[in-house]
């Protein structure tokens, strides 16, 4: 992951901050059952394209370029929540223990551990085949369709609907292995 | 995992999909895998996973997000502080806010918390913005900040004033509030905004939700999560722009859609669509599903509906002319023609409701005296007598004309309070009397500078006040006065806006201008080199104080006779101009000063070639009419005649004197100065009858405006002196340049080079008398004064060196006289056309003097020159 490398995480911290407030709308929006009404994972990034496209801190060399540092960012943050999710859960020792408010109407789709379980099995994936795990980002964390992931990866539909379905099984067996 | 390993797995797994029978599959996965069992069990699991359709790579990250970043918050009862949390009250992107209570001294709060602060610095730092917004705001329509700490997991948080209210929409909606009632309501809201820009605070995110209305029927401003403090420093746009996209659309400023450089204009804006909706009910524009471009080209191309055009109808019509007005003027797309700060949007307001004529009606000057003239009719005349006293006090300087006056006087007219002044100004002791029709400008404003002191309440506007008045007397010459208003005005403004600020760096600069017009030179130079150097530390260069304060010192290095570093600097700051676009009567404004220190430095063409440049800007900005295109005509027509073309200066004279005649009619002090233009180009051709006829109408003109002692009486008097010279009435001439030679030292000091230029008149008029002695006895310390003031190779100096030059020959004093004629000849041939007359002079008598000490070759070198130029001039 090179968004890990902490010298980028300054100069990126307006698309991370944008991507997170999306995040945090989107989230929001699931947990109301109202998902899918407006907003969703494409629109998400093009919103944060639109509040970042001028920044000159931030160079991109192209939209596409954009998306694929938009993808890796919203799997980063993602990772981060889960991580800090279950410190907070196995105890810190604060005063103030935040409490999920709406944990009662919404059973969490998703555990911590399991998303947790696929950053790892992406990472071991991206040892393999980068490329492949650039493509679970974008498809994936990013929402992006597969006609968007195969022209920002550069390669036909064709091979990306046959790279996706084998990376796909290849994560969920590791991840139930991990599980 | 190897990059080789993974492709087998791809392999094997792709063609084992292919085949559709499961015992086909289980026989090739063990075949291809070759007894590595560990392979097969992996693809065997892969090929189980392909087959389930819940994959959570097949849910999609909205359940990933929903999970990992739901909503929290400290439950009721957890200890934030020394308060206790009681129930959320309502979470945003940033946070969440509860309603908590303090434990020891009791008392309801709410606390904001920034959750989530790990994830960026960007995040945390725009909390704090609003924490230090609040803590710099205390102004009863913004709540309070009372505590700010950060919790033990690093979660910032601070504690503000409870805001128990609806929204401001809601309340008008719910209550049926009058337009009277919502009109007053906005005007509160205003107030608050006026207050954190005060501050240096923009909210940047106006809106009807974060304008809360209490029960007891107060307005509170909230949510400042993306103010921002306005700040000369400022980082980079790139920070701010990213900023600005988060706030809400419907209301945001077509600038701030587009991500630019915005400032208090914006939440001007906002005000207007929060106005436009209080009033109608709705939403100017339907801007959902436009992109921030479309958007803003939306609200550039189209005009919104008129707020009396809806259809509701509780005000008059009267009444909705002036809303219309109001909130268009607000919310218009074009800065330059929305109101110009809080304070200007909430003056209509009151003017609105005090039913008073609006500063921002377009047909201004009509409706005003209409509507006054309707009520107040002595009331009317005062403002129409403002209006005339802005005409006349613009003539005082011109190439010596600038607009700066008038934009001084319109400044001053600004506010309320200005007006009540200048009301009282106009007045005189009986209200009900009118202005006397005989009121002197003078008169006035010593009026003013009394009323001024009485307004020590407000002292950004006395300082304003006595700034302005001061600028004033320096115009008419009255430097003593306006060295003790201007101190009086940095005294104020220092107190109330400190040391380091743009007003200061004002003061500086005006103060060092007075300096150079009491030829205090250096006096002068050091004041204004602070004031650009306070002003360029505060402001970015191409603020408009910061080009006046360079323009300044170009001017104040012109008048110190450093022409080649004014030349340098005022070149720099044009060039700066032009690079970033800026406004193009800045730009002239600019041209004009540096055609000013070309013409002192005695680069006639340089200076002619900008002003014809300058002359077509103004052209094209303001058409053919107007008096600044006479400003650079007559500009033009002077250094005509300082090259000695006087049928081109008469002509260009006589341009610029009908375009002022148009525009301010015959008798004004803007066409005196024409007709003394046009009257010295006269003279020079003996055209003596008429150059008399304009020069008197002229002085009686600038007696009557502004008094006898004032330096554009004095340049009429000289001109009249001039020609009883012509007409050989030497004694009568030398009484009225003596006349001006005192008017010029009462008003710019012994030192000025005007005092030399009249006293050499002086003297060469005693050699006219015959009076050698005396006239050498003045012409001596008059060339020193020259040289000082303007350098040895000044054409001044070159006049004044052969005009001693003749008196020492008529004297018989001809060593003497040779070397001054010589030295005079020197200058003048240096610098200006060989036509000129004082050159001629220069021939004539060096010729004489050379014949007369037996120089017979050096005598006929002249004489050739004469015969070359007398033949140029019969061809």
């Amino acid at each position: 992951m090179q968004l890990e490398n902490n010298n980028d995480r300054p100069a990126l911290d307006d698309l991370f901050s944008a991507i997170y407030e999306e995040l945090r709308r989107l989230a929001f929006v699931v947990r109301r059952n109202e998902y899918a009404v407006t907003l969703n994972p494409t629109a998400l990034v093009n919103e944060a394209w639109l509040k970042l496209a001028d920044s000159p801190a931030l160079t991109f060399e192209s939209p596409l370029h954009f998306k694929r540092l938009a993808a890796r960012a919203m799997r980063q943050l993602l990772v981060d929540a889960a991580r800090r999710r279950l410190a907070t859960k196995r105890g810190g020792g604060a005063d103030v223990q935040w409490v999920t408010l709406d944990e009662s109407v919404h059973q969490l789709a998703v555990s911590e551990n399991e998303l947790l379980a696929l950053d790892e099995a992406l990472d071991e994936l991206a040892a393999a085949e980068p490329r492949q795990a650039e493509m679970i980002e974008c498809r994936f964390f990013a929402g992006q369709s597969v006609a968007e992931t195969a022209e920002l990866l550069g390669v036909s539909e064709a091979t990306l609907a046959r790279d996706w379905r084998s990376a796909k099984a290849w994560l969920a067996q590791s991840m139930r292995q991990a599980g | 995992m190897d990059a080789e390993r993974w492709q087998r797995i791809q392999r094997i797994f792709n063609v084992a999909l292919s085949l559709s029978d499961a015992e086909d599959r289980e026989s090739y996965l063990r075949e291809a895998c070759d007894g590595d069992d560990e392979l097969e069990a992996e693809i065997a699991a892969m090929l189980d996973e392909d087959s389930r359709p819940d994959s959570l790579l097949d849910q999609g990250v909205e359940q990933v997000a929903g999970s990992m970043l739901s909503a929290s918050a400290p439950p009721p009862g957890s200890r934030i502080g020394h308060y206790s949390v009681k129930r959320l009250l309502g979470e945003g992107g940033m946070g969440v806010v509860c309603l908590a209570e303090r434990e020891d001294i009791g008392g309801t709060v709410a606390i904001k918390l920034l959750r989530d602060a790990w994830l960026s610095p960007t995040r945390q730092r725009r909390f704090q913005t609003e924490q230090r917004a609040l803590a710099q705001l205390n102004h009863p329509g913004i709540a309070h900040l009372y505590d700010a700490d950060t919790l033990p997991d690093g979660t910032p948080w601070f504690a503000m004033e409870y805001v128990q209210g609806i929204t401001l929409t809601d309340y008008c909606r719910k209550h049926n509030c009058s337009i009277e009632r919502r009109v007053n309501l906005f005007r509160q809201a205003c107030d608050a905004v006026r207050f954190a820009h005060a501050h240096a605070i923009i909210h940047r995110d106006i809106k009807p939700s974060n304008i809360l209305v209490t029960d007891d029927g107060s307005v509170k401003l909230l949510d400042f999560g993306i103010a921002k403090q306005l700040d000369a420093l400022d980082d980079t746009s790139g920070k701010t722009r990213t900023v600005l996209r988060m706030m809400t659309p419907a209301y945001a400023a077509p600038e701030q859609l587009v991500g630019d450089e915005i400032g208090v204009q914006a939440d001007v804006y906002s005000l207007g669509v929060v106005l436009y909706e209080l009033l109608t009910d709705r939403l100017p524009f339907d801007l959902s599903n436009l992109s921030p471009m479309e958007a803003s080209s939306a609200l550039h191309g189209d005009t919104p509906v008129k707020p009396s055009e809806n259809d509701i109808a509780a005000a008059g019509k009267a009444q909705w002319a002036d809303l219309d007005v109001l909130c268009l003027t607000a919310m218009h797309a074009d800065r330059s023609r929305r109101y110009s700060s809080v304070e200007a949007l909430i003056r209509d307001v009151d003017h609105y409701l005090d039913s008073e004529p609006l500063e921002a009606r377009p047909d201004r000057l009509a409706y005003r005296a209409g509507k006054f003239l309707h009520r107040h009719w002595q009331v009317a005349s005062v403002i129409l007598a403002a209006v005339l006293v802005g005409v006349v006090l613009s003539v005082f300087f011109t190439i010596r004309l600038s607009a700066a006056l008038d934009t001084a006087v319109a400044e001053a007219s600004r506010t309320k309070r200005v007006q009540q002044f200048m009301t009282n100004l106009f007045q005189g002791g009986d209200a009900l009397a009118g202005p006397r029709e005989d009121i002197k400008v003078i008169e006035m404003l010593e009026r003013g500078a009394a009323t001024a002191e009485t307004l020590a309440s407000d002292p950004p506007v006395q300082a304003e006040l006595l700034h302005n008045l001061a600028n004033i007397y320096q115009r008419l010459g009255k430097l003593a006065e306006a060295d003790s208003l201007y101190a009086q005005s940095l005294e104020r403004r220092r107190e109330y806006f400190g040391e380091n600020s743009t007003e200061v760096a004002e003061s500086l600069v005006a103060i060092g201008l007075l300096r150079v017009d009491q030829a205090r030179l250096e006096d002068g130079e050091a004041l204004v080199r602070d004031g650009l150097a306070l002003a360029e530390s505060l402001l970015a260069p191409e603020h408009p104080t910061v080009i006046a304060a360079s323009l300044a010192l170009g001017q104040t290095l012109r008048e110190r006779g450093a022409h080649d570093e004014a030349i340098t600097i005022l070149a720099q700051t044009v060039e700066h101009l032009a690079a970033t676009g800026s406004v193009p009567m800045d730009q002239a404004a600019a041209l004009s000063e540096l055609a000013k220190a070309h013409y002192a430095a005695g680069h006639y063409d340089d200076s002619a070639s900008i002003y014809r440049d300058v002359l077509q800007r103004h052209r094209a900005i303001v058409g053919n009419a107007h008096p600044l295109v006479a400003g650079d005509i007559a500009s033009l027509a002077a250094i005509e005649q300082d090259l000695g073309y006087y049928d081109k200066a008469e002509m260009l004279a006589r341009e610029a004197l009908a375009i002022n005649e148009r525009y301010y009619g015959v008798e004004s002090p803007h066409t005196a100065d024409n007709l003394t233009s046009l009257g010295r180009a006269l003279l020079y051709q003996q055209e003596y009858e008429e150059a008399s006829e304009a020069l008197e109408r002229a002085l009686a003109v600038q007696e009557s405006a502004v008094g006898s002692s004032h330096p554009l009486v004095a340049e009429a008097v000289n001109e009249l002196g001039n020609i009883l010279a012509m007409q050989d009435r030497f004694a009568e001439a030398a009484a009225n340049f003596q006349r001006s030679a005192d008017i010029y030292r009462n008003v710019h000091g012994d030192r000025h080079y005007f005092v030399a230029i009249a006293l050499s008149n002086v003297a060469y008029m005693q050699m006219k008398q015959g009076d050698y002695d005396k006239a050498e006895a003045l012409f001596r310390p008059v060339i020193r004064q020259f040289t000082d003031a303007l350098g040895a190779d000044n054409v001044n100096t070159g006049i004044a060196r052969i005009k001693l030059g003749r008196t020492l020959r008529l004297a018989g004093r001809y060593a003497d006289a040779e070397i001054e004629s010589l030295a005079g000849y020197e200058i003048l041939a240096a610098q200006a056309s060989p036509s000129i007359s004082f050159l001629r002079a220069a021939r004539d008598d060096l010729v004489l003097i050379y014949e007369a000490t037996g120089q017979t070759e050096k005598a006929a070198g002249f004489r050739q020159e004469i015969a070359a130029l007398d033949n140029d001039a019969t061809h």
